[in-house]
């Protein structure tokens, strides 16, 4: 899932202060998951916004909504009008969900109120970590499952650098060494010679380095368009 | 435990937006400890006497124009 963390309240507060009408707009999908984002985070924002409008003598509306999915466009019909009348939308979705009611709204401001963090998982409770990189060349089934790309602080790959120490990265005790857990999984799964393969270098242009991704599946897009056909 | 750690970010909550978190307490309590429970609720509202009306319940009148006189 797309792991956020919701953003300074300062911050927040700066960026819609000049507005009267403000929508707080949750996504109950991934950053609800990691409690930056969704519904209940929306009306705690809300909430707060509002408590802070009136200390500041400010009058101003806040409301607050959410819907199951900021990156599909067939949720966010039921609260358009919502959308359509305020000032400033404060998204609580992660930057795709910014973006794109971005665009399907061009004359309202849509403010990110999360920093979009990583692709990542839930270990335990509250606690989130990376563990892809959205790379578009996924390398998982030689490097026994483990990413370097994502894990790796260095995104190195061919093995640890010199800063690994004793299964920890140099950059923080907190951090596992992406090549020390290779290793010791491609050791358990008995396929460790695959690491001795020699391998062309990586093309990195499937990833951001190669501009914004794209992808058309033509079965699909082309059977939608002729359905909309047929209904106009 | 869940509940106490809940009630300590939201005082953090609190405390971000300009409430005295004193303002919010928690206490573990059995349905048998009535007289401790009259105790906690007397020196609650002590507590909350002595903090003074809250700041939302003033701005709120600021607002409004209402006097405290009215409140």
């Amino acid at each position: 899932m797309i792991v956020g963390k919701q953003k300074p309240f300062e911050e927040i507060w700066d960026m819609i202060k000049n507005f009267k009408k403000v929508l707080v707009f949750g996504c109950n999908t991934c950053v609800a998951i990691c409690h930056a984002g969704g519904g209940k985070e929306a009306e705690i924002l809300a909430s707060m916004l509002r408590i802070k409008a009136s200390q500041e003598g400010l009058e101003m509306e806040i409301k607050q909504a959410a819907i199951e999915r900021h990156c599909e466009p067939e949720f966010f019909e039921p609260v358009m009008d919502d959308v359509r009348t305020s000032d400033v939308v404060l998204s609580l979705a992660c930057g795709v969900g910014v973006n794109f009611l971005s665009e399907r709204i061009g004359s309202i401001p849509v403010y990110p109120g999360i920093n979009t963090e990583f692709y990542g998982a839930v270990p335990k409770a509250g606690i989130f970590t990376e563990l892809c990189a959205g790379c578009g060349n996924c390398i998982l089934h030689v490097t026994g499952g483990i990413c370097p790309i994502a894990r790796c602080a260095k995104s190195l790959m061919n093995g640890p650098c010199g800063g690994t120490n004793n299964g920890k990265c140099e950059i923080s005790q907190d951090v596992d060494c992406a090549w020390y857990l290779i290793l010791e999984r491609m050791k358990k799964l008995g396929t460790l010679e695959k690491l001795s393969e020699i391998k062309p270098p990586r093309d990195w242009s499937t990833g951001m380095y190669g501009g914004p991704r794209r992808i058309v599946l033509e079965h699909i897009a082309d059977s939608e368009a002729q359905a909309e056909k047929k209904d106009s | 435990m869940y509940a106490a750690k809940r009630v300590t970010y939201a005082k953090k909550l609190l405390s971000t937006v300009g409430i005295d978190p004193a303002r919010l307490e928690m206490y573990n309590l059995s349905a048998a400890m009535g007289p401790k429970w009259a105790e906690i609720c007397t020196e609650f509202t002590e507590r909350i006497r002595k903090l003074g009306p809250s700041p939302i319940w003033l701005a709120i009148c600021r607002q409004s124009g209402m006097k405290r006189s009215e409140e």
